[in-house]
């Protein structure tokens, strides 16, 4: 049973200001640290396998060396300097003449939103690789308008296009589940993008797999960047220790309601099949100095693409990770449990993708990352609300299956790390940013 | 036939000349004095400054740069951006400015149009607008901080209630179009230009001569202001301004 927040005991004793040791939780690092080259936290959790995250799971963290450099800063580095781009394309034409196909078969997958990036991957593999693209897209939990509209610029310039949209009921179980046990509202949308196209490969035959950027130019092990290809770990696994949105498929299907078909779409690929049909995953941005901002550039002269009408909540961008309403409140809760909101991580990736410097990264980072995300809140707060009408089973296991602000502001309290934030005059404060200590 | 000025737009986030689409995905151009320089040089008849960052980083950093281009630059210069005082518009007319354009100030401030026009003239006084067509198709909505921030105020009737404020001239730029090379919101232009008894310049989307030429016959603007065009060397002043006088439009001619 999943206990109503509004009626928890919070000890305020733990948030009080200049505590020695405050608690740590996620098993994130005690001492907060910035990186000195762009305006990331040390407390910035590394990928996780999603479908083995739960409620005691203990986070890797970004590494920095002895000078306070985080990994992503010294992978913008060797993009800057030492990789031999023109190495790595000959590389991928190699690759691309292994894999292309004129038989009237698709000869690579390209997942993708429909975003800059994707839209640039699908792009560039097609024109200018003479590859014969099917593109596959993992319906966000609920699009925004501007997103719509880009991912149909995007097929309507050229591209075959498979749309996933995961059965509503069960995905917003699960999205309320993800924000009940780890906060994490954009986990089932990350599963399933996880695990779409190399189960769509084996689907399609189509054993060729190319995603954009590397997840280590935002901070995962540098030796990530070493190779081209995907870990399996992310998509490939056993049903046996998995758990979405925090539960068991045992607690799924025996206190949720919900059936083995239900799961199917989030469940990892079967690791056997992708050996046997030598399914490869790679990412572009081995292959291609991925920037960003000339993802955007691209987009936008060849299909058309859209910046959202407005920044978004928590930020100052609008032309990054627009398509989804509940993307607002994944930056929210990564500021919650870590410290670390949407302008952070974009401040970043701009000073390293050398867009801005990091003066204005902090001062970006003092006037938006705080925000709470007003625009979408009420339809977020319905779509995370399980009424007993629509869900006879699952909102049994809730003591308030209804959602609204006090319970989210309630629920939220109980994912702040006492060692990032803390309790004054009414409001809480994050102890230590990179703009100065509150 | 009114002549039609031939502007270079020129933003910046100090100390540096930069471009986006869409007001987004800044890149850097270059050192803004070198490219003011070469504008006037090639015959611009006005440059426009906008600290486009202005507002996003609460600062106020172009009065350096418009002493500094105000040395070898003889031709009218409005700065934009950050303007939220009658004694930034003072400070800025000083640095050698001739008119400063305002936003934000406007929108939470309507009657700094006024206080402004009232003390410099309604000439020094240029509205920007950044407006963005609705979605629903019910016209458009006038904008901040760089086409980040709405306002709810429908940029035809924002236009022509500051005029009646005293704003003498407006610069209406198309959050749609901008750096994009698809040239101008026409229809935008002509709404505002209808609504509004001042001169009226257009801005955000010229690709080329072809997007001079309808903006100026449809759209009914008395000025265009280009920034990409020019920035990435796509087409020279000069060749713009044979390539217009030679489609009848009424600009300068300037001696070779």
């Amino acid at each position: 049973m999943h206990t109503n927040p509004l009626n928890d005991e919070l000890d305020l004793s733990k948030y009080a200001r200049g505590l020695n040791a405050p608690d740590t939780f996620y098993g994130l690092p005690p001492m907060i640290e910035f990186c000195s080259t762009c305006v990331i936290s040390n407390q910035r959790p590394n990928s996780a396998v999603e479908f083995k995250h739960n409620k005691n799971s203990k986070k890797a963290t970004i590494r920095f060396d002895e000078n306070g450099v985080c990994d992503a800063c010294k992978v913008a580095e060797q993009k800057h300097g030492t990789i031999d781009w023109d190495e790595r394309d000959r590389q991928l034409r190699e690759l691309c003449d292994r894999h292309r196909r004129t038989d009237g078969h698709y000869d690579v997958l390209v997942p993708g939103s429909g975003g800059k990036d994707s839209v640039y991957a699908a792009y560039k593999l097609k024109y200018d690789y003479g590859m014969h693209p099917l593109t596959v897209t993992w319906a966000p939990h609920l699009y925004t308008d501007w997103g719509r509209r880009n991912h149909e610029a995007w097929i309507h310039a050229g591209f075959d296009n498979y749309l996933m949209t995961p059965n509503g009921r069960v995905h917003r179980l699960l999205t309320r589940l993800a924000v009940e046990n780890i906060f994490h509202p954009f986990q089932p949308f990350i599963l399933g993008q996880k695990q779409l196209a190399p189960k769509m490969a084996l689907l399609f035959d189509i054993p060729f797999v190319v995603y954009g950027e590397n997840e280590a130019e935002y901070g995962n092990p540098i030796e990530d960047t070493d190779t081209a290809k995907r870990s399996f770990q992310y998509f490939a696994g056993d049903d046996e220790d998995v758990y979405l949105g925090g539960e068991s498929i045992a607690a799924l299907k025996g206190d949720y309601g919900l059936e083995a078909v239900d799961l199917e779409p989030y469940l990892p690929a079967d690791p056997q099949r992708l050996e046997e049909k030598n399914v490869e995953v790679h990412y572009l941005g081995y292959y291609l100095k991925w920037h960003p901002q000339s993802c955007y550039y691209h987009a936008v002269e060849n299909i058309g693409f859209e910046a959202a009408p407005e920044r978004t909540p928590g930020t100052y961008s609008k032309y990054n990770s627009i398509d989804d309403k509940i993307d607002d409140f994944h930056y929210f809760t990564t500021r919650t449990k870590f410290g670390i909101g949407r302008a952070t991580y974009d401040a970043a990736q701009e000073i390293r993708s050398r867009d801005i410097t990091r003066d204005e990264g902090v001062a970006l980072v003092r006037r938006f990352d705080h925000e709470f995300p007003e625009r979408f809140a009420d339809e977020i707060f319905r779509y995370l609300s399980l009424p007993e009408s629509e869900f006879p089973v699952a909102s049994k296991m809730f003591e308030q299956p209804i959602m609204d602000r006090a319970y989210f502001d309630a629920l939220t309290n109980r994912f702040r790390s006492p060692h990032i934030w803390m309790y004054e005059d009414g409001e809480w404060k994050v102890r230590k940013t990179v703009h100065g200590d509150a | 036939m009114k002549n039609i000025r031939l502007i270079a737009r020129m933003d910046i986030k100090a100390p540096n000349l930069i471009k986006g689409i869409q007001l987004e995905g800044l890149r850097v151009i270059g050192d803004p004095n070198a490219y003011a320089l070469k504008y006037y040089e090639a015959g611009a008849d006005e440059i426009i400054y906008m600290d486009i960052v202005a507002s996003l980083y609460e600062r106020n950093s172009l009065m350096d740069i418009v002493e500094a281009t105000t040395q070898d630059v003889f031709v009218p210069i409005t700065v934009g951006g950050g303007v939220r005082s009658i004694d930034d518009i003072r400070e800025l007319l000083r640095a050698g400015a001739d008119k400063v354009a305002i936003n934000t100030a406007a929108v939470a401030r309507p009657e700094f149009i006024s206080e402004g026009a009232q003390i410099f003239g309604a000439q020094c006084m240029v509205l920007s607008i950044e407006a963005k067509r609705r979605a629903n198709g019910d016209g458009w909505e006038a904008y901040t901080d760089n086409g980040r921030e709405h306002t709810g105020l429908d940029a035809v009737e924002w236009a022509a209630r500051c005029v009646e404020l005293g704003a003498g001239e407006i610069m209406v730029t198309s959050v749609d179009q901008e750096g994009t090379r698809k040239g101008f919101d026409v229809e935008l232009v002509r709404a505002i230009s209808e609504a509004a008894s001042v001169p009226v310049i257009a801005s955000g989307g010229m690709g080329s001569v072809e997007h001079l030429i309808t903006v100026v016959e449809e759209g009914d603007c008395n000025a265009v202001a280009m920034a990409d065009i020019l920035h990435y060397d796509r087409m020279s002043l000069p060749e713009i301004r044979d390539a217009a006088l030679e489609a009848g439009i009424s600009v300068r001619e300037v001696a070779a």
